[in-house]
């Protein structure tokens, strides 16, 4: 009997797989590594370091108040509950505060103010609205602004998606096509 | 070949529950750890955050003074929201909006009102919370898919209590028995040690944790699949005819916060003011939040800021039995419910479950360790042998 032959099984070296298996969770804590772009990204959104949204949609003369609105995300309208829906951010002009009673939005002309669509929410510098946005919507058609007064005078204007979306208009574009 | 005994099943079972995912868990307890003290660490690191009475007869400033002192000095600032902390040695914070929509929070002192800096820009406390609670995946449609990964740990971590319980025998005696940590006789005995101990007092608080944990997850399901179990109406607005026109020039009327105050107390017995929601917009009420005598779950008032007349109140007696189950788990995953020396006790506790995770691997791998060892002594006994023979 050679000595090798007795030596040669005596210790199978472990594989990989087997010294390595218990550990392998560690690969998920690249998940986190890989969103950290991400994440300071949405903060500085939602801190407005990156503007009152994601794309500036103009300033839109609505009565005397001049107002700004931005894209809050460049992105098609997103499910909802209450639909397909689409979220804006506004601003109001300086010094409005005191005039401004409340400002609205919504697909096509409201037919009086209880149908002004969704109301603003938040605060004069970057207020929130989000609009359902009808698939059968025509990508030329227009977002309605109206806006009132403390004393109670109401003024409207219109916006069109094209300005106001762009992701907004190529998506009801693809709606229209599928129909 | 004996069929295994039902006591070894169930520690198998036990060790496989955690071994394959040990570093995951590991990493979700120790965020989870830093997170329930991580505004004690922003106190330590910003001066801004800190708070202390100048001496013990001054008393807090009252709600409008506050605000009027803010408005003075930041007179930009449109503020959202006041937060006054649960710990008395932290100042009062604004969330404020500034024109060209930059927002963030600013810390008041609560007896001088003296505003003493805005945030840093890196929240430690938020990134915490997202690290430890969805691994910072943006939540883009419904919950993020982090949260689900994370809130999933919480059936092994229950079934690992479970059977931890079962295979250690009589567990419940342990507790009047002196508590055994032998150091000095060797890694394997001492790392046994302390897992069976820190397991056998740390029962109530995994039970707590992973229970907590099934619920958030329940929670994004219930939330994903648009199922609601709230008694909760829709949110109060102010009617139309009661906001209030007047002629361009004038001022609208508001009434002083502390009258606002002073309803939403009236109205909801023993409530502890912490936080107050500013209107988003003229048809909103103002929201007065705060604890009451049970400490878990919030209260609130929406008033009319312009009569002080009451909109909508959400008080203890308004949730069912199971809201005030599903409410009350978020406090108890987080121990942010009394103060600083809770907080403590959670992350101590949160320390030994996130060693548990640690020792259980140790322990496991000395054991491999030593049985391999085991194993490999009768092959080098024969070696040995064989060596002899041929020498």
């Amino acid at each position: 009997m050679s000595k090798t032959a007795t030596l040669a099984p005596a210790a199978p070296k472990p594989s990989f797989w087997r010294r390595w298996r218990f550990h392998l969770s560690a690969l998920l804590l690249i998940v986190p590594i890989v969103y950290v772009p991400s994440y300071f990204e949405n903060l500085a959104l939602s801190r407005g370091l990156m503007g009152l949204g994601q794309r500036p949609a103009g300033d839109v003369l609505v009565g005397p108040w001049k107002l700004q609105f931005a894209e809050w995300k460049v992105e098609p309208p997103k499910s909802d509950p209450a639909g397909m829906v689409k979220t804006f951010t506004m601003a109001q002009c300086a010094g409005c505060q005191d005039q401004i009673r409340a400002v609205y939005l919504r697909v096509g002309k409201p037919r009086s103010l209880r149908a002004a669509g969704s109301i603003f929410f938040g605060s004069p510098h970057r207020a929130f609205a989000t609009v359902p946005i009808p698939p059968r919507t025509a990508p030329d058609a227009d977002l309605w602004i109206t806006a009132e007064g403390w004393d109670g005078s109401v003024h409207q204007a219109p916006w069109p998606i094209a300005t106001a979306s762009p992701a907004t208009v190529e998506w009801l574009k693809k709606q229209g096509a599928s129909r | 070949m004996a069929k295994p005994s039902r006591s070894k099943l169930w520690f198998l079972v036990h060790s496989w529950l955690a071994l394959p995912i040990w570093i995951f868990l590991f990493f979700i307890c120790a965020t989870g750890t830093i997170a329930v003290i991580s505004q004690e660490i922003v106190w330590l690191i910003n001066p801004a955050v800190r708070a202390q009475a100048p001496d013990a007869d001054t008393p807090r400033m009252g709600y409008q003074a506050l605000m009027d002192a803010i408005a003075k000095q930041e007179p930009e600032a449109s503020v959202q929201r006041l937060s006054w902390p649960e710990e008395s040695q932290f100042a009062l914070s604004a969330n404020v909006g500034y024109p060209g929509a930059r927002f963030t929070s600013i810390y008041v002192n609560p007896y001088t009102g003296a505003v003493q800096g805005p945030a840093l820009s890196f929240d430690l406390r938020q990134f915490m919370r997202a690290l430890h609670g969805w691994l910072l995946i943006p939540f883009t449609n419904g919950y993020s898919w982090g949260w689900y990964l994370v809130s999933l740990l919480s059936l092994p971590m229950l079934a690992s209590l479970v059977t931890g319980l079962v295979v250690y025998k009589r567990f419940w005696r342990a507790y009047f028995q002196k508590p055994r940590l032998r150091v000095g006789q060797g890694a394997r005995i001492f790392w046994g040690d302390f897992h069976r101990l820190s397991g056998l007092w740390s029962v109530w608080f995994i039970l707590l944790i992973s229970v907590s944990a099934i619920w958030f997850l329940v929670q994004a399901v219930l939330a994903d699949t648009a199922t609601t179990i709230s008694t909760q109406g829709v949110p109060a607005v102010v009617a139309r005819d009661e906001v209030p026109t007047v002629t361009p020039g004038q001022t609208v009327k508001r009434l002083p916060l502390d009258e606002i105050v002073a309803v939403a107390e009236r109205e909801l017995p023993g409530l502890e003011t912490q936080h107050v929601f500013f209107p988003g917009n003229a048809y909103d009420p103002i929201t007065i939040a705060g604890r009451g005598a049970y400490p878990l779950m919030f209260q609130y008032a929406k008033i009319n800021p312009y009569s002080g007349k009451v909109e909508e109140l959400r008080r203890l007696s308004d949730r069912n039995g199971l809201e005030f189950f599903t409410e009350s788990m978020r406090p108890l995953h987080t121990g942010d419910f009394g103060g600083f020396w809770l907080k403590l006790v959670w992350f101590f506790f949160g320390l030994l479950l996130t060693m548990m995770s640690l020792s259980g691997l140790l322990i496991w791998t000395k054991r491999t360790a030593q049985a391999t060892a085991k194993a490999l002594r009768p092959a080098r006994a024969d070696r040995a042998a064989a060596r002899e023979v041929t020498e």
